[in-house]
């Protein structure tokens, strides 16, 4: 195992090497942690409807954020999160879908995600996205008053298909600045993701062993 | 209201001037009764200078009051939540629920004769909300000629109690008027933030009562409750307002008394209005809202007394009900006309059983049939055994039908399920829905009421004379209890809510109590409450492994196993409450001291899994003590003086209604 650090774009990759799976010939898997991805956000909070402002890209092959147009995976914007798959929304500022990516929530923790379950991906439409917005329903809880936290719901693995057809397994982990362990909504500064990820670089592969 | 035949068969112990009406609606000595029962009696209440009567509820086992978001503080029983107690004054129920809650602390316990709880559903003879069981407030009936009696207390915080009571009685014709005021500065556990914990308030509270005998069989009366409340409503730094509360109920009652039968013919009117508003820096109105609800019901009761063995009583009656308020589109009327009765039978000395059955019609949900079997056993003189069974229900409030609100800074809206389609079309037609969640075909059919089974089966022993013990243990499996989930989604990102049955709940556990007499001086009594209480369907997800959490928030996630499940919000697995009275009767004095254990409970799901596990966090558990001292100085005038919360504990951030250490003081003027 070898642990490089960009702090520059702050986020830490570890890659692992399980060599023992003959599912997986070739490539071993990735698995990243990302530090404090700002997906910052104008407009309407919540919802992906009244929201502007551009996605926050990103790439699980390289694990970094990108700007590019088709080489993405998913982005983020405020506690919205799209796939390069299917089409959009249509909201200012949401980048064209041009990839293979789609989505579902697996529920369990990030070890029992073993194996993607195709049939269950679903792509961005029109009227949603594959991961739900609003709390509850996809990847956070949203406190409400009197502490109006937002805090990624335990036992919810995003499971995708990248743009170019491979697979990855995200479980979030803080939505704020530095990944405090107990945020203040009032003080701490949100829209900051931090987030596990494994990525199975085999075309074909659906394992992440 | 004459006294049962039966009652007055009642096996004689210690505590023969213990009479319930509460339990069958009929006279009865406590011990004797087939319920879970208890009497919290006048001098009790004197002798802790209880002002409200949330005082007098928390010391009493099992019992507990929880405050709600308004700040009003409801009473939990055997585990259930305060909306489903049913609280009577003089028999007749009161009104204004506005948030669920049935605020105790509007009542003040200055003229009160008794208070009667009854643990367990008994919707039998009560309809609507007896589900967790029955607090009966009864008001003093004046002695025999003039008598008068004026008291006062001041408390810290600047809590001011005056009671006046003024009293009349002559062969044919009794009359009284009570007066209470009660106010207070409030007082402010968070210095950090501009608002108070609990704002300034003054409030007033009177009674007049009249009775006349117009001859052997026929006795009138009437009885009328007039409650007025003002209270500073704060918002921020910048928006302040007023919220008014008015409390009107008067009862006409007419008794017709024969050696077998006794008929009350009564009509009670109750009124309830609220209204609050805030106003900004410039004096401009911010918002305001107002709630107006009235209920009248006519009810006609007889008992019957077959023989010496056995009675029967029977009652009819009807419910109207109307509700105004902010927030509704129509102004709902209810009529729910009811029948019950009660057969009292007493096979043999040492037996007796009750049998029971009410039957209330509602026009927008399922009618009602609650049933109800109990019966006691007493073995010899110092031991019996009783049990009760019985069905308890409450009707979905108008909010939960008719609500219509939509907020305006956060703008989430709160549908009522009878006009989810009304609203939702409209909201559609606005343009305001992206997508439905729930179809609204499910809503077609109507909400059905809340209800409970419960099961009480209890024992009581004494031994060495002066040595009792009695335990309890109960189950109160409630259906279709009624909660909100989202319907819709908005197009600016908030949900609509609406309300639908879903949960069933369970609560079982235990009660003890010891009382022990070591002399006539000294009186002590233990309690403790063992209390489990589950939602079914959150059991259910962790026997299932589908809940998880975190070790610290931002820890990898992990699943949890059923063990992990706590259960219901704001239960407390273990209370316990220790009672010393000490009285002197040479020196006329006495002192009692009560110590009330509450274990950890927990408000909120803390770690984001919608569930109260164990890694959640949790309020601590904690210890109050109350200590008074009373001295009658001579005749007429008494003396008290005490503390509250000796350990001065509390919690900022979770307990609202526990204030800090309380010094108190009161003087009480007898006039005869």
């Amino acid at each position: 195992m070898k642990t490089i650090k960009f702090f520059t774009i702050s986020f830490i990759l570890l890659f692992t090497f399980s060599c023992e799976d003959d599912n997986n010939i070739g490539i071993d898997t990735i698995s990243i942690t990302v530090e404090d991805l700002h997906a910052p956000l104008e407009g309407g909070q919540g919802s992906p409807v009244g929201a502007s402002g551009p996605f926050t890209k990103f790439n699980f092959e390289n694990g970094i954020q990108t700007d590019s147009e088709t080489n993405w995976d998913i982005a983020f914007r405020g506690t919205s999160i799209i796939v390069n798959g299917g089409e959009s929304m249509g909201t200012e500022g949401e980048p064209e879908r041009n990839g293979d990516g789609a989505a579902y929530i697996f529920e369990g923790t990030m070890n029992e995600m073993e194996i993607v379950e195709i049939s269950l991906l679903t792509e961005d439409s029109q009227n949603s996205y594959a991961i739900p917005t609003g709390s509850g329903n996809g990847w956070y809880t949203y406190s409400g008053p009197p502490n109006h936290i937002i805090s990624p719901t335990p036992g919810k693995i995003l499971v995708f298909r990248t743009h170019d057809n491979k697979y990855a397994k995200v479980e979030i982990l803080s939505y704020y600045l530095g990944a405090p362990e107990n945020p203040d909504a009032f003080t701490d500064q949100s829209r900051y993701y931090t987030f596990n990820y494994v990525y199975q670089p085999n075309e074909g592969a659906t394992t992440f062993d | 209201m004459s006294q049962s035949v039966l009652s007055q068969n009642d096996s004689i112990k210690n505590n023969l001037d213990e009479i319930i009406i509460t339990a069958t609606k009929t006279k009865r000595i406590l011990s004797s009764i087939p319920l879970n029962a208890s009497i919290i009696k006048k001098e009790e209440i004197e002798r802790t200078s209880a002002t409200r009567l949330t005082d007098v509820i928390n010391e009493e086992l099992g019992l507990m009051t929880v405050s709600d978001f308004g700040g009003g503080e409801g009473i939990q029983i055997q585990g259930l939540d305060s909306e489903y107690t049913l609280v009577l004054i003089d028999n007749q129920p009161l009104i204004g629920r506005s948030a669920g809650t049935l605020d105790l602390n509007r009542i003040s316990v200055g003229n009160i004769k008794q208070i009667e709880i009854v643990r367990g559903a008994s919707s039998s003879l009560y309809g609507n909300e007896a589900l967790a069981g029955v607090i009966n407030i009864i008001t003093e009936e004046p002695a025999n000629g003039f008598n008068a009696d004026i008291s006062s207390s001041y408390e810290t915080h600047n809590t001011i109690d005056n009671n006046f009571s003024l009293g009349y009685k002559s062969q044919k014709f009794t009359s009284s008027l009570f007066v209470n005021t009660f106010s207070s500065d409030g007082y402010d556990l968070d210095e950090t933030d501009e608002l108070n914990t609990v704002n300034e308030f003054k409030n007033i509270t009177t009674q007049l009562k009249l009775g006349y005998d117009l001859n052997d069989n026929l006795t009138i009366s009437i009885n009328s409750r007039y409650y007025n409340q003002i209270i500073d409503n704060i918002a921020s730094i910048t928006l302040s307002g007023k919220t008014n509360i008015t409390e009107n109920n008067i009862n006409l009652k007419m008794n017709h008394k024969t050696k077998k039968f006794n008929t009350d013919l009564e009509i009670y009117f109750n009124s309830f209005y609220g209204d609050e508003f805030l106003d900004d820096q410039n004096g401009i109105r911010f918002s305001e809202s107002f709630y107006d609800q009235t209920l009248i019901k006519p009810e006609i009761k007889s008992i019957y007394e077959i023989s010496d063995k056995n009675n029967i009583i029977v009652g009819i009656g009807n419910r109207h009900e109307s509700l105004d308020r902010t927030y509704f589109d129509i102004k709902p009327k209810q009529n729910s006309p009811f029948i019950y009765f009660q057969y009292d039978y007493r096979p043999l000395e040492k037996i007796n059983l009750l049998f029971g059955g009410r039957y209330d019609k509602f026009d927008e949900y399922k009618s009602q049939i609650s049933p109800k079997f109990s019966g006691i056993f007493e073995l010899d003189d110092n031991n019996l055994v009783k049990f009760s069974t019985g069905y308890g229900f409450k009707a979905p409030d108008f909010r939960q039908l008719y609500f219509n609100f939509s907020n305006s800074t956060i703008g989430y809206s709160v549908i009522g399920y009878n006009v989810v389609n009304d609203v939702m079309s409209q909201l559609i037609d606005e343009g305001q829905i992206v997508n439905i969640v729930v179809p609204l075909e499910e809503f077609d059919n109507s909400l059905s009421p809340e209800s409970s089974f419960s099961v009480n089966i209890g024992f009581e022993t004494s031994f060495l004379k002066n040595f009792k013990f009695s335990g309890n243990f109960f189950n109160n499996s409630t259906r279709n209890l009624i909660d909100y989930r989202v319907i819709a989604n908005k197009t600016n990102g908030q949900n609509v809510f609406s309300y639908y049955n879903i949960n069933e709940v369970s609560t079982y556990g235990v009660e003890i109590e010891t009382k022990y007499k070591p002399n006539n001086n000294f009186k002590i009594s233990l309690g403790y409450q063992l209390l489990y209480a589950y939602d079914l369907d959150a059991r259910k997800a962790f026997d299932n492994g589908e809940v998880f959490a975190r070790l610290t928030p931002v820890s990898p996630a992990f699943r949890l196993k059923k063990s992990d499940y706590f259960g219901l919000y704001n239960r407390s697995r273990h209370m316990a409450i220790f009672k010393i009275n000490y009285n002197n009767l040479e020196n006329k004095f006495n002192s009692s001291l009560r110590l009330r254990y509450r274990s950890k409970y927990g408000l909120y799901d803390s770690n984001s899994n919608n569930y109260l596990d164990k890694y959640d966090e949790f309020v601590n558990g904690y210890f109050t003590a109350n200590v008074s001292l009373n001295k009658l100085i001579n005749q007429s005038i008494s003396l008290s003086a005490g503390i509250e919360n000796i350990f001065n504990y509390f919690d900022r951030q979770n307990i609202s209604n526990l204030s800090g250490r309380i010094y108190f003081l009161r003087a009480k003027y007898n006039l005869k």
